[in-house]
């Protein structure tokens, strides 16, 4: 409960710090969608120990097939949802797909056989011009609405106009923020009930002793396969999110660049925890917004962040904060124990 | 016969490592593997459990064909193993190590259970409790695992394998590299276990062996030399003359 409404309580102030920086309106909600996405990539890399190289396969083809769908399938209907369920239910079918293949390989092999998969989606997609548009990509696709009861929502809708001093107004909101935000806080919740079931209590065991377990009973290779499904599933949603809200998807969602936010992302936040993948995705895609603009060296600026956080931050942001919380509540505990002890006169 | 094995093989190239193994444990039975080093008894053994595919020969568990089955798959049928060097996860504690067996044994070898905790299952916990009072675990079951002393280790490995549900109980030396004292102790734990269940044995300790073993099977170079109750082998001369060099009569526990 408290984690939910924390969540909820950052999500409804998040956009309003950026305000103060002009000409970013949508990028919160970018940093919200993607976040979804480390968070897929974290939960395979943190509870599997499988580094993937080609994450963006999942990304672009959620995006991809969710454009498509309106544009071949319900151009006079274009629905929200039926977009982004067939975006999230492809991704999950190819992740389904290259997992069988990929799940029994471990480290370098694994990162680069989904590498290779995903340049070879990055090749189809770039070749089948008819369907995909080439390198430049599908835009001006039908505006996707969200039919709710006897509702027919417009996510482009920005919120009540209300002033708000310093933070701007209300309306500089769209309702697509509090849509995607809905999505995030529900992909954290349920990734947080995910690790702590007996799911995650399994792959956990896996990635500690895989021989042992599977001499306990336990078939290492189809929980992996799953892990990887539900973290291809989870990166799909994202793309296919992305894709509408940009209202354009083009080859860079499938590209290696893209395959390799994730990592930098999910890095930087800190693997393994609940908040560092979003805490990573917000830093580096808003640094990014911000300098890029300016800089002509970001990437430079990047690389260096990444190797910094690598070597004096190996937990990441988020992983080393915890470790320091955890650290100073066990030195409290241990003075505490002592005190009670010289005061009672008890055993020491 | 729980546990059978026929003309059973396993070559490595032009290496066999086991060869032509007839094999029979009556239910109930506790039988010791013996033999010298490099006599095949580990490859025997992970082709029991389903660690090392068979080359030839056929392995038969209640009468069924499990040749082809995995190691995991044999684990649900009731083939449990614990290893020569203690098999645990070091960073759980005792009580979770069991714990993620007994979950094995109670949801199978792949259940999607996304959102239910393992918490929920109360025989769980139960199991759990009963093999780590059954090896007698219960004072360290709270302790980090890889922070146990080498004989609490073999033990919780030993207690692992009993938290499956076994039918048949593979041990791959279980007093290796112990005490003298921790030794007795494993000793007489294994006794216990083997009144309830099918126990498979391999040892190098003689004492042990002759001690608390129904039956014995001699292995040399891959083959089966003798079988016999321990009287019989201590008395048999091939199984002196094959020991010789490496074993003296009194060693045999003669």
């Amino acid at each position: 409960m408290r984690v939910a409404l924390l969540t909820l309580i950052g999500l409804a102030l998040f956009p309003f710090f950026f305000h103060a920086i002009d000409g970013y309106a949508g990028l919160a909600t970018q940093i919200v969608i993607v976040s979804i996405a480390s968070i897929g990539f974290n939960f395979l890399l943190g509870y599997t120990g499988l580094l993937s190289y080609g994450h963006a396969m999942f990304y672009g083809s959620g995006g991809y097939v969710a454009a498509l769908m309106l544009i071949r399938v319900m151009p006079q209907h274009p629905n929200l949802w039926l977009a982004v369920i067939g975006g999230t239910l492809a991704a999950t079918a190819l992740a389904l797909l290259v997992g069988a293949l990929a799940v029994r390989l471990y480290g370098i092999y694994f990162a680069l056989l989904t590498l290779a998969f995903a340049q070879m989606i990055f090749f189809v997609v770039e070749q089948s011009q008819d369907w995909t548009n080439g390198d430049d990509g599908l835009q001006n696709f039908p505006t996707a609405l969200l039919p709710v009861g006897p509702y027919t929502i417009d996510l482009g809708t920005p919120l009540p106009a209300l002033a708000l001093g310093p933070f701007g107004n209300l309306s500089d909101i769209k309702l697509w923020y509090v849509f995607a935000a809905v999505a995030l806080l529900g992909v954290i919740l349920g990734m947080r009930a995910l690790t702590r079931s007996q799911f995650g209590e399994v792959l956990t065991a896996i990635r500690e002793n895989e021989e042992r377990s599977s001499l306990i009973g336990f078939n290492a290779a189809a929980y992996r396969l799953a892990a990887f499904a539900i973290s291809g599933a989870l990166t799909g949603l994202s793309g296919a999110l992305r894709a509408l809200y940009d209202g354009t998807v083009a080859v860079d969602a499938v590209g290696i660049d893209r395959s390799g936010s994730f990592v930098i992302y999910t890095i930087v936040g800190g693997v393994q925890t609940l908040f560092g993948p979003v805490i990573g995705t917000g830093l580096i895609m808003y640094l990014e917004a911000v300098l890029s603009a300016q800089i002509s060296y970001w990437r430079l600026i990047e690389g260096v962040i990444f190797v910094a956080v690598i070597i004096f931050l190996p937990a990441g942001i988020v992983g080393t904060l915890t470790r320091k919380a955890a650290e100073r509540a066990r030195q409290r505990r241990a003075l505490l124990a002592e005190s009670l002890r010289a005061r009672t006169g008890g055993p020491t | 016969m729980i546990l059978e094995t026929k003309g059973l093989g396993k070559s490595f190239g032009r290496f066999a490592a086991n060869a032509d193994i007839d094999f029979s444990v009556a239910q109930g039975e506790l039988r010791a593997v013996i033999g010298p080093n490099g006599a095949g008894k580990t490859t025997f053994f992970n082709m029991l459990s389903g660690t090392t595919e068979a080359t030839s020969g056929t392995i038969f568990f209640k009468g069924n064909d499990v040749t082809k089955l995995s190691g995991t798959r044999r684990v649900h049928i009731g083939i449990a193993k614990a290893f020569q060097t203690a098999n645990i996860y070091p960073e759980q504690t005792v009580r979770q190590n069991c714990r993620l067996a007994a979950l094995a044994h109670k949801q199978g070898a792949f259940a999607l259970e996304i959102v239910r905790r393992s918490e929920r299952l109360a025989d769980v916990d139960t199991l759990a409790e009963r093999a780590i009072e059954q090896l007698e675990l219960t004072n360290v079951a709270d302790v980090r695992s890889g922070d146990l002393a080498h004989g609490d280790k073999k033990r919780l490995d030993i207690a692992i394998a009993l938290a499956t549900q076994p039918e048949i109980l593979l041990l791959d030396e279980p007093v290796a590299g112990m005490s003298r004292d921790e030794a007795r102790k494993t000793e007489a734990l294994v006794r216990k276990l083997a009144s309830s269940m099918t126990v498979l044995i391999i040892e190098h300790d003689m004492d042990l062996i002759m001690g608390i073993s129904d039956s014995i099977t001699v292995l040399e170079s891959g083959r089966v030399l003798a079988n016999g109750t321990p009287a019989e082998i201590r008395a048999n001369q091939r199984v002196q003359d094959a020991y010789l060099g490496g074993h003296s009569e009194a060693e045999m526990g003669a």
